[in-house]
């Protein structure tokens, strides 16, 4: 629920109930106070009648006019004097009207009547009608006048805190965009803008001392692994080996040859973190690949699988280094994890890479897929390797999908409309 | 051959030195910018192996004194960096090759010899040993004056042996020469073991030696004896 939702909901319930009682109160108190006022018209109307018959011994004359009549009656007995409801016929339309009574008695040389007087109260009820009808309209008014309010209001105050929101949601840490300081006079959102600024600063710090940290501890390792590896070619030269001696010499190549490729993995993706490999020119993928299945040639055909080939021309200003590493993960990925007699397609337009095998038929999980180190329990690569073409691919603004259909597995790099 | 080995890093250099000291060649060191500055303005060398990252200078700067002097001396540049602006800055420079650390002893010296190679035949381009006569530019074998047919990794190979030659080489080593870091070397093993039957048996139907051995399953020897 939003916001400006949330506070309108609060705030018309509680104004409507509110009206809502006001407006039955008043009804009742201008009711009361307008029947007050035409039951004294009443009391005034039965004085004149015991005033006038004092005076002149007889009943008045009376004229029934269009809100007022006295009627007399003859009685016997003595009556009560009360006030009452009742209802007036009009003397022109002829409808019933709700009207005052005055039921009371008058005495008129000796002889005892009842006299009635009766006030039509249709103008009052017009009046507390209109009155009414005037309430309802404020409330309807005061109504969208809060309604419109909140909402300009709000999305006003609210505007620093949207602004934040919106930053925060964009933050990569991968682009170099800070950011940036929202102005506004409340506290509460100073307060917010300066810590979302200061947290994304110390993210940012902490990750890039982690980046140059990977970066510079590969780098080192370097100067290690080539001790190792230059006095283990010098070792082989010194003499005869025994079966399990050689055994043990071919174990420790293998490891220090997997040690080199985890760390220059390491060491690349760094850099491309880091934004370090900035180099661009003009390069034929289709050259580039045709390259690289000829790099692989052994492979394929000591596996035999099958490559069928779709190229067309395709020239993109992008870094040597980089696509090549793409190609060559995208094509070593589909031949290490393809079945012997199996095959992979490769597809290039102007649109997208298509890389395709037949392997397994297991569907590779998307979400771990591209995480480092994450590999299948068979493979025998780094665990990097989808990791870089991921990093390569989104420097470049291209899109990696993977998909299975039928055990057969897809690879589809998008290019980016820009970089052609 | 003359060579200078340029680097700090005394493991790394005491192992070069190491391999490349043998009859015929004559392999001095250099352990910092000053001892390698005060070596090559008084010697020349057929190739110097060159680190770019010294403890009190830049091997670049090394490079930059030897072009400005003029000096014809072969330069392969070792170093940590794999970084493409490092390796294009090193040949603008005028280096004529650049290895990454990690390497091979026996990459390097394929390196080395190939550039000792263009350096001192110029045009005729001709690499021989005894009964084995390569012509390198059209990449064509002869063995006993008979041409021989070699696929471009069998080739790349024979290449390779004659610069190591009396060398083991590990298969991870050639591996790495053939398929670069890219391939798992152990799926390549097998494929080793192929190409180099298929060459040994081209060099011996034409009545060449039998030079190339297995070594004890980790790999192989040029064998010059």
């Amino acid at each position: 629920m939003k916001l400006l939702t949330r506070y309108n909901r609060s705030t018309i319930a509680i104004t409507t109930a509110i009206m809502l009682v006001a407006a039955i109160a008043y009804y009742f108190a201008i009711t009361a106070v307008l029947s007050r006022q035409v039951d004294k018209a009443l009391e005034v109307e039965e004085h004149e009648v015991h005033d006038y018959a004092k005076l002149n011994g007889t009943l008045p004359h009376v004229f029934s006019t269009n809100h007022q009549a006295i009627i007399f009656t003859r009685v016997n007995s003595a009556i009560e004097r009360k006030f009452a409801d009742t209802v007036y016929r009009d003397l022109k339309d002829e409808e019933l009207e709700p009207a005052r009574a005055l039921y009371t008695w008058v005495k008129v040389q000796g002889k005892q009547y009842r006299v009635v007087v009766v006030q039509s109260k249709v103008e009052n009820e017009d009046l507390v009608k209109v009155i009414f009808l005037i309430t309802l309209g404020l409330i309807a008014a005061l109504l969208a006048a809060l309604f419109f309010l909140n909402r300009i209001i709000l999305s006003n105050i609210w505007k620093p805190f949207y602004k934040i929101l919106e930053q925060v949601k964009a933050f990569n840490l991968a682009d170099k965009r800070s950011i940036k300081t929202v102005p506004s006079d409340i506290d509460e959102f100073k307060e917010l803008d300066s810590a979302v600024s200061l947290m994304a600063d110390r993210v940012e710090d902490d990750y890039h001392a982690l980046k140059a940290f990977t970066e510079n501890a590969s780098h080192e390792l370097m100067t290690p692994i080539s001790v190792i590896n230059s006095k283990l070619d010098t070792f082989l030269q010194t003499g005869e080996f025994s079966k399990a001696q050689s055994k043990l010499l071919t174990d420790m190549y293998a490891s220090v040859t997997k040690l080199t490729r985890l760390n220059k993995s390491m060491l690349l993706l760094a850099k491309i973190e880091n934004g370090l490999i900035t180099d661009k020119r003009e390069i034929n993928l289709k050259t580039l690949i045709e390259d690289s299945l000829d790099h692989f040639e052994d492979l394929i055909a000591g596996r035999e699988i099958v490559i069928e080939r779709l190229l067309d021309d395709k020239t993109m200003k992008v870094s040597l280094l980089l696509m090549e590493v793409l190609i060559g993960n995208l094509i070593s990925n589909a031949l290490r994890h393809n079945v012997p007699g199996g095959f992979i397609s490769i597809e290039l337009n102007h649109l997208k890479l298509h890389v395709s095998n037949s392997g397994n038929p297991e569907v590779l999980d998307m979400t771990n897929m591209f995480r480092r180190f994450k590999k299948a329990a068979s493979s025998e690569g780094s665990g990097l390797g989808l990791t870089i073409s991921r990093q390569i691919c989104d420097m470049y603004g291209f899109n990696l999908d993977y998909v299975n259909l039928n055990s057969v597995h897809h690879f589809i790099v998008t290019f980016a409309p820009g970089v052609s | 051959m003359k060579l200078l080995v340029i680097e700090d890093e005394a493991g790394l250099r005491e192992s070069i030195e190491e391999y490349f000291t043998e009859e015929g060649n004559i392999c001095e060191s250099a352990f910092n910018f000053g001892s390698a500055m005060a070596k090559v303005n008084l010697y020349r060398y057929d190739c110097i192996v060159l680190d770019i990252t010294l403890p009190d200078g830049s091997g670049l700067d090394i490079l930059k004194h030897l072009k400005l002097e003029q000096h014809t001396d072969g330069i392969l540049i070792i170093s940590a960096k794999n970084s493409l602006d490092d390796r294009l800055n090193g040949l603008d420079l005028g280096a004529d090759d650049y290895l990454t650390k990690p390497f091979h002893l026996s990459e390097l010296r394929a390196r080395v010899a190939a550039i000792v190679r263009r350096k001192s035949f110029d045009g005729n381009n001709h690499l021989r040993f005894n009964e084995i006569d390569i012509e390198l530019s059209a990449k064509e074998v002869k063995i006993n004056a008979q041409t021989i047919k070699l696929t471009p990794k069998e080739y790349a190979l024979l290449l390779y042996f004659l610069a190591n030659k009396g060398k083991v080489v590990s298969k991870s080593a050639i591996a790495e020469h053939l398929w670069g870091d890219n391939v798992d070397t152990a799926d390549n093993f097998d494929f080793i073991y192929s190409h180099i039957k298929n060459l040994r048996k081209k060099m011996t139907e034409v009545g060449g030696n039998d030079y190339i051995q297995a070594t004890y399953g980790m790999g192989y020897k040029f064998n010059t004896a």
